[in-house]
């Protein structure tokens, strides 16, 4: 169903001028008040979001459409989200979701299978066209890359890195770097779109400090620590990047794409991927000692990050903005972004490969016709170039290839660059039902790990054990 | 007479007992000093190394409880704050309330008129407690939903007054079983009704009980965390909740604002204690006591 | 004529409409409900329902007006908390007894005993309640003795008492959420005070969650922490109201200071006491949000309580009625705890 994009552009055009001409046929007398109930996580994306629509969004109908966001704190969010939907209340018509929820909440039947209507839809086609490949996979389709749609992106997001100039671009410790080194420490963005692992250890090894050393001309009052990411216990927290690292040595993790013949035992734990795991743990002793206590999530990164302790970090581009606000961090002047690191391949090309972080935004299987009406419309509404450019000029991103290509793109926020090119690097964790539960004691195998309890080989083979008997027990594996 | 209550002379120290007392009470109040502290520092002294003592204190933090910009460069807007730390007074409020009364009529029914099977009662009700209240979450929602009661006022009233309820019933049981029952034989000899018994008797003697009671369901209650989650809506969500809000989204925790919800958020339950305080101390038993 | 069957007119006694007349009320209830779950509407069938049991209500209550004001008394609790608890608690019990997940349109399936055979053989199971009974047995260990001597300490009058008392008593008033988040950052080796005090004198910094031990030590200390004052208000109950008077005869007796807690202090505090104990043993035993928040249950699944591992299996792994089974397997373990507790306090008090 890809269509080229000149003739999605032209079906989009002749769809909107339907739309006009049907607004204008409308008749006052028919408009109804629709409140379109979401739940949302609480946070800078969604925030505009209900603030474009309630300054710009009109619905095409001719109804009044109230976008009504039910902000929930995002540590309990999947909680608050999983009680109202299983337990049939119905609240909600429209529910933003991280993609890996999609499986658990489709099996239970409270998500909208989109497939027909999008078919029916040549807007929804066109949008559909427009958004990268990635994208569409991870945020809509379940069972994973078929072609049954759920979501829309609602913000995608990807871990990029964060450095600080002041450190990374300053002559004496540049000329340090070199000749311990041998090669030249990156200093802008494009040097350092061009860093593999082995260049981040080490910066990992020469940027450590202890208080009273030399950084940057300046002597340091606490422990300087050169590079971190995320290696923490709850949530997602070390997955996201142990997936990259076993990705680019050519592991894999389970592959639901390949059920019910694809294994987990072999797969999981193959040399590759304890080779990809082995790395990943080597580069923790370089960072601040947190990552001892399997507590060092996406959030300590950050806060180590914006306290000025460490010289450089991989994070989710959605964290940007608190670490360039001078009220957040104290490095907020220093700070520049370029594409995650990667694998150096034979031909010195980088594999990238990451896991994809961010949220579609699903509608409930409850809808009345109006309501699913309002909702679709409301996502093209979103997912239209021009909300999407208001969306990225207040801070966020776009999916849409049409508009993250554009120039203008790029200067809208410092970190911006490093989104489109990442874009196609991106694959996604399961989609599974069973994700919870795999992830929790993956997440759990990795902290002793992490924490130095366990090696890498038997904590892979723990995993794929469990997975093994798990995704055998609910039919996903023969 | 006899089963008049008076207050119990209690021993008296000096100065060196209060020294010393001042230190351990320092000591153990501490860790909420220091966060009392962070509600008054910027960001960056929050995360100082070497932490700071001494800095110049800010309201920022407590600005931002009450407004502040969602999306960076944009007007602060208003969060709500005032209307959570509404729902919270009235919602813990009420329902404390409708537990002591509720609670104290049933403690006296199983004080003073033993049923058939009276501990077997009592074990069930304490038996409320003991499970984790995420497995009573599906079917509340269940009922809720159908009655109309979720996202109310009176749906999380009464759950929260059902949550205080066991330990209501087994502390003023235990405080009335402690007045002496000859006392209330003497003025049933007088003639005194049943409900003049309970409420010239019985009554007086066990304001100390209530102010306990009140002051443990009133903590419980106040930091309610789960249900409230679950259960409020938009309109009756309370204090805990817009907490959470501060630990986790695009800037990890927020220490400041954090700290200064915490501290605005101790105000009233420290008030209400301080008040209740005298009663707590007065002692338990009064007149004669039942051995 | 005998009262049993009929009143002058022949009818039969439980068939007059009376607003006391009870059993008619049932009567009428016990057809209603099922008749109209049958065949009306969720909603409408919820009402009649509704309007039906609370006519039984009404008339059990006119009925027992003035003749039986012990249950009288005890009725409106036993109602609030059969619609609020009981009622969600069988719901529950009954599910354990099928095979269901919330996240599944499959129809739940009868399965006997199969969930609690499950959880039973389950060395998962058994593993988190070992850390449970850690914490319990440390954590209330704690409270219970810190708890005492901080009464001890509030015992006498003294300048400052109140305020200090209050002092003391703040931690339990604070919310969890913000005890996690800040003893999680206490504790961390970076900027947390703990690391940083240490450091003061080793010069390193000092990483307290790195190992289980140390981890658990953590959760502990910040719940006693929390909870002290809760025990140390009860034994100050009690203290206080020990009249003064026995202890000056003691004194004339030259009673040793342990025997004067042992047959005047310790009588006073004793159902008191019990009941801290009590109470705080079962919150111990659902120990959830502060492991949730300083740990996460790590390193690696080492400080997980059973509380933390209940909520993952009802509301992450959505397996709906295996967490029912396990609720109800808790449930057992601290009932029997709690009988334990109730069995030695009678003995005790018989000797007494």
């Amino acid at each position: 169903m890809r269509v080229s994009l000149p003739f999605g552009g032209l079906l989009a055009t002749t769809a909107v001028a339907t739309m006009v001409v049907a607004t204008g046929l409308a008749t006052p007398a028919h408009a109804e008040n629709v409140t379109i109930r979401m739940a949302v996580p609480d946070w800078p994306p969604t925030r505009i979001m209900k603030q474009l629509a309630d300054e710009f969004y009109q619905a095409p109908s001719g109804n009044t459409v109230t976008l009504e966001p039910d902000f929930i704190p995002w540590p309990d969010y999947q909680n608050r989200l999983s009680a109202s939907l299983t337990s049939g209340e119905q609240r909600y018509h429209m529910a933003v979701s991280d993609s890996q929820w999609l499986g658990q909440f489709i099996e239970g039947g409270y998500y909208k299978n989109l497939t027909d209507i999008i078919a029916a839809d040549p807007e929804l086609q066109a949008i559909f066209d427009d958004l990268n490949q990635n994208l569409v996979d991870a945020y809509s389709t379940y069972p994973h890359k078929t072609e049954n749609y759920y979501g829309f992106p609602q913000m995608p997001d990807v871990l990029i890195t964060y450095y600080r100039e002041d450190v990374f671009c300053n002559e004496a410790e540049a000329a340090a770097f070199n000749s311990q080194y041998g090669y030249d420490l990156p200093c802008t963005p494009e040097e350092m779109n061009d860093v593999d692992w082995d260049m981040v250890r080490d910066f990992g090894e020469f940027f450590q400090r202890t208080a009273g050393d030399e950084l940057a001309g300046a002597t340091l009052d606490d422990d300087f620590f050169g590079i971190a990411y995320q290696a923490g216990k709850g949530y997602d927290f070390s997955s996201m990047q142990i997936n990259a690292f076993v990705w680019q040595h050519g592991g894999n993790i389970w592959d639901e794409t390949q059920a019910p013949t694809g294994q987990a035992e072999g797969v999981v734990n193959s040399e590759m991927s304890v080779k990809g795991f082995e790395h990943y743990l080597s580069l923790l002793e370089y960072m601040p000692p947190v990552v001892q206590t399997g507590s060092m999530d996406i959030f300590k990164v950050d806060e180590l990050f914006r306290a000025g302790k460490v010289a450089w970090i991989i994070q989710w581009i959605g964290f940007a903005e608190s670490a360039i606000s001078a009220d957040t961090s104290t490095v907020h002047d220093q700070v520049n972004f370029a594409m995650a690191p990667g694998l150096r391949k034979d031909d010195g090309s980088l594999d990238r490969t990451s896991n994809i972080g961010g949220q579609p935004f699903v509608l409930t299987t409850w809808l009345t016709e109006t309501e699913e009406q309002e909702a679709i419309d409301f996502v093209k509404w979103w997912l239209s170039e021009e909300t999407q450019l208001r969306f990225v000029q207040a801070g966020g991103q776009s999916g849409l290839q049409s508009v993250y290509t554009q120039p203008e793109y790029n200067t809208f926020r410092p970190w911006n660059h490093a989104f489109g090119p990442s874009l196609d690097w991106q694959k996604d964790v399961w989609h599974v039902p069973d994700f919870m539960e795999l992830l929790i004691q993956q997440q759990e195998e990795f902290d002793k790990a992490i924490t130095g309890q366990q090696d890498a080989k038997t904590t892979l083979d723990n995993i794929a054990e469990f997975q093994q008997e798990l995704l055998t027990d609910s039919g996903l594996i023969e | 007479m006899a089963w008049q209550s008076k207050q119990r002379e209690i021993g008296t120290a000096g100065w060196g007992w209060a020294i010393f007392a001042g230190i351990i009470a320092f000591i153990y109040f501490f860790p909420v000093l220091w966060i009392i502290l962070t509600a008054f520092k910027t960001n960056a002294d929050i995360l100082a190394v070497p932490p700071k003592f001494f800095f110049t204190p800010t309201l920022e933090n407590f600005v931002s409880v009450f407004s502040r910009s969602y999306i960076k460069g944009q007007a602060a807007v208003d969060t709500g704050f005032d209307r959570f730390f509404f729902n919270s007074i009235f919602i813990a409020g009420t329902s404390v309330l409708l537990a002591l009364v509720i609670g104290t009529l049933a403690a006296y029914g199983f004080s003073r008129y033993p049923l058939p099977g009276n501990d077997t009662y009592l074990f069930i009700i304490l038996t409320t407690r003991m499970l984790p209240p995420i497995i009573v979450i599906i079917p509340i929602f269940i009922m809720f939903r159908i009655a109309g009661l979720s996202g109310t006022y009176p749906g999380i009233i009464l759950l929260y007054t059902a949550f205080n309820l066991p330990f209501t019933i087994w502390m003023m049981k235990s405080f009335f079983d402690e007045l002496s029952p000859d006392v209330e034989d003497a003025a049933r000899l007088d003639g005194s009704s049943e409900k003049r018994l309970f409420f010239k008797v019985c009554f007086p003697q066990i304001i100390a009980g209530l102010a306990a009671t009140a002051v443990f369901g009133l903590i419980l209650t106040w930091n309610e965390f789960i249900f409230a989650l679950l259960l409020t809506g938009v309109e009756t969500r309370t204090v805990p909740v817009a907490m959470a809000q501060t630990i986790g989204g695009d800037i990890g925790v927020r220490w400041g604002l954090l700290a200064a919800i915490e501290t605005l958020f101790l105000i009233p339950v420290i008030i209400v204690v301080f008040v209740l305080q005298k009663h707590l101390l007065r002692g338990v038993t009064f007149g004669t006591i039942k051995r | 004529m005998t009262a049993v069957t009929s009143d002058a007119t022949g009818t039969p006694r439980w068939l007059t409409p009376s607003p006391r007349n009870w059993r008619l009320a049932l009567l009428i209830a016990v057809v209603a409900i099922p008749g109209s779950i049958w065949l009306a509407p969720g909603n409408v069938a919820f009402w009649i329902s509704f309007v039906a049991v609370s006519a039984v209500t009404l008339a059990v209550t006119i009925n027992a007006w003035g003749r039986y004001p012990g249950p009288l008394l005890v009725a409106p609790a036993i109602a609030l908390l059969f619609v609020m608890n009981i009622f969600p608690l069988m719901w529950s019990f009954g599910l354990s007894f099928f095979r269901f997940r919330v996240n599944r349109q499959a129809p739940p399936r009868f399965a006997g005993l199969d969930n609690y055979e499950k959880i039973l053989t389950d060395p998962t199971v058994w593993d988190r309640l070992q850390t449970t009974a850690l914490v319990v047995v440390f954590t209330v260990a704690i409270q219970m003795i810190v708890g005492f001597l901080l009464a001890l300490l509030f015992e006498k009058e003294f300048p400052g008492r109140r305020v200090l008392l209050m002092l003391v008593l703040t931690p339990m008033m604070l919310s969890f959420v913000a005890v996690g988040a800040f003893f999680r950052f206490y504790y961390e080796p970076t900027f947390g005070l703990l690391s940083q005090a240490v450091r003061l004198f080793t010069g390193e910094p000092f990483i307290l969650l790195k190992t289980p031990a140390g981890a658990l030590a953590g959760i502990v200390f910040a719940d006693a922490w929390m909870w002290s004052p809760f025990v140390m208000l009860l034994v100050l109950a009690g203290l206080v109201s020990v009249p003064k008077y026995l202890y000056e005869a003691a004194e004339i007796d030259r009673a040793s200071w342990w025997r004067k807690f042992r047959t005047i202090t310790f009588p006073y505090i004793r159902s008191l006491l019990l009941l801290a104990l009590l109470f705080r043993t079962i919150e111990a035993f659902k120990l959830f949000d502060i492991v949730f928040l300083i740990t996460d249950g790590g390193p690696g699944s080492s400080t997980e309580t059973i509380a933390v591992y209940v909520f993952r299996v009802s509301f992450q792994f959505f397996r709906t009625s295996q967490s029912s089974a396990l609720a109800y397997f808790i449930l057992f373990i601290v009932i029997v705890l709690t009988n334990l507790y109730l069995y030695f306090a009678r003995q005790r008090s018989q000797e007494a």
